[in-house]
């Protein structure tokens, strides 16, 4: 591993325990559940980031993992009743759905623009099926899925194998960055493997990858499984702070995930993260102004980006500092 | 002894026309063998049918007597087979160094790997673009560093698309001194239009028309052939 990704790994775990040691002690409890969704919304910005920015494939639905994630932990801890199995179920659903709708993208040789449909629209597919699912008729086991409304009985974290000791809200909150930390540690791993190498020299050139031996369809499967799971986590822990319903699936959630990582920077793996958080602050924040539509500041605010910052956020400011490094040296 | 790479009687049409119209090539161990004709007479379509990267609608591609018709193009690299495409294809993003080690630790160790990576950037007199970024590089540079990638694992067999096409005339003595250094060690298929460039590096020669073979024999006699002057002028063939 290279010196300088160490530096961002250990950077990255220590900024991730001041902030989990900090916060719960000073913020109030709605900051910090406010607080605790922007952790899991960051952790979905961070598996789009994965797919996207690192294996080029451009997922417009990146939300079906979100919510599958958040719907099979909602379901498996209602059924067991504890949240120990449910967590590990709720990871494994989503990466098993990335799996099997990857295998017929890349094995199918989908382009890429079919990509962005087929992932919407399984992601719309999902919404309008959850939708539906209102009545007593739909449900799994003992958990209502209760269409519209979603599972407003979410049962929060337990620690493991002690289903009576349910988490707090600060504990969810520590839960979140530790959760966020490493899923960035473990990106940063995988992409520094002979594994993300090749993913990115794919990402750089598939026909050259395929001429040198490498079977681009799998590593691109690889990849794209690996971000289902990382989004399927960001569903468990947005489950545990606000509830599980449709809206996981949205065309507004999936939508924003993509302008979190434009903004913050494609191709890089903490710029999402801060798009993700800044965006939110800030649509959060115009939502409280008299008279002004939060959607409509988010759709200036992209406009601008991609205008004044192409690269993103991340790597634009990267250049501008480099360069007025450059312009103050001697 | 069967033939290192061998076409029987492959065709390839593209709807109504046979860019391929049944050609039988049969390349020796060891041979560097020159694939000619005008636009259109199909080297680029032979050659994609050669290395995967189109399925024949006929015929057989033998690698060493084993048939690989229709194997995807990883597979075919994968049998000991360098392939580089007539447009440079490059890892952009990446610098010359990491195009290198992508290329090399399929089949080799970090450390292994370097080492051939510094070799070969050496072998092609490119080693002082090793830390540049691909997509900054010239064309003639970047056409050098697409041939690096290619011979840097050592395959046993290379099949190169005009290898040439936009290199200045120096970078063409080049790449000319390379592919007979190379020929050495390996056999080597090189598509060219360019008889100068053909006449300067390949023994035996194979002339395309129209699809077919028209010609197949040692290099001076097929450019004396007034057959493939007339195909080069664009006249037609006496049959």
């Amino acid at each position: 591993m290279s010196r300088r990704n160490a530096i961002e790994i250990v950077t990255a775990a220590l900024l991730a325990a001041v902030v989990a040691l900090v916060l719960p002690r000073v913020a109030e409890l709605f900051v910090l559940i406010n607080a605790t969704v922007f952790v899991s919304m960051a952790i979905l910005a961070l598996s789009l980031a994965l797919i996207w920015g690192f294996g080029g494939i451009l997922c417009f639905g990146q939300t079906a993992f979100f919510g599958l994630g958040g719907y099979a932990y909602a379901v498996a801890a209602l059924n067991l009743g504890d949240s120990t199995y449910a967590v590990p179920i709720a990871l494994a659903v989503p990466a098993v759905a990335a799996l099997a709708l990857g295998y017929f993208m890349f094995y199918g040789r989908i382009s890429d623009v079919y990509i962005g449909a087929i992932t919407l629209t399984v992601s719309l597919i999902l919404f309008n099926f959850a939708n539906s699912t209102a009545g007593d008729q739909w449900h799994i086991g003992e958990a209502p899925l209760g269409g519209f409304n979603g599972i407003p009985s979410t049962p929060q974290l337990n620690i493991p194998g002690d289903p009576d000791a349910t988490l707090s809200p600060q504990a969810i909150f520590v839960v979140a960055v530790v959760c966020l930390a490493s899923c960035y540690i473990l990106s940063r791993l995988v992409l520094a493997s002979q594994f993300g190498r090749i993913v990115v020299a794919i990402r750089e050139n598939e026909a050259r990858a395929e001429l040198l031996g490498y079977d681009a369809r799998r590593y691109k499967l690889g990849i794209f499984t690996l971000g289902g799971l990382i989004g399927g986590l960001a569903g468990v822990l947005f489950a545990n702070c606000v509830f599980v319903s449709p809206t996981m699936f949205s065309l507004f959630y999936s939508g924003q995930v993509i302008i979190w990582v434009m903004v913050g920077g494609v191709g890089t793996l903490f710029g999402p993260i801060l798009g993700a958080m800044l965006l939110q602050g800030l649509t959060t924040w115009a939502g409280t102004l008299p008279g002004i539509n939060p959607n409509a500041v988010l759709g200036v605010i992209l406009m601008l980006a991609v205008l004044l910052m192409p690269m993103g956020l991340l790597p634009g400011a990267t250049a501008v500092l480099g360069g007025l490094r450059r312009g103050t040296a001697p | 002894m069967s033939a290192l790479l061998e076409a029987r009687d492959v065709v390839m049409r593209f709807g109504g026309v046979a860019a391929v119209d049944g050609v039988r090539i049969a390349v020796e161990q060891g041979e560097l063998r020159g694939l000619i004709g005008p636009n259109g007479a199909g080297k680029s379509t032979l050659f994609k049918c050669l290395t995967g990267q189109l399925r024949p609608t006929a015929g057989r591609i033998l690698l060493r007597g084993k048939d690989i018709t229709g194997l995807p193009s990883f597979a075919v690299a994968r049998l000991g087979v360098g392939i580089k495409t007539q447009v440079p294809s490059l890892f952009d993003g990446l610098s010359v160094q990491e195009g290198l080690m992508i290329a090399l630790r399929r089949q080799h160790g970090e450390r292994a790997a370097r080492l051939l990576a510094r070799a070969a950037l050496e072998r092609l007199g490119i080693a002082d673009l090793a830390d540049r970024s691909v997509g900054l590089l010239a064309h003639g540079q970047r056409q050098l560093v697409e041939l690096a990638m290619v011979v840097a694992p050592e395959p046993d067999l290379i099949l190169l698309d005009e290898p040439t096409a936009g290199m200045s005339l120096e970078e063409t003595r080049r790449a000319a001194e390379v592919i007979r250094d190379l020929n050495r060690r390996h056999t080597i298929v090189v598509v060219e239009h360019d008889m100068q460039f053909i006449r300067s590096i390949a023994r035996s020669v194979t002339v395309l028309h129209q699809g077919r073979v028209l010609v197949e024999d040692e290099v001076s006699r097929v450019l004396a052939d007034p057959r493939v002057r007339d195909v080069y002028l664009g006249r037609q063939v006496a049959a």
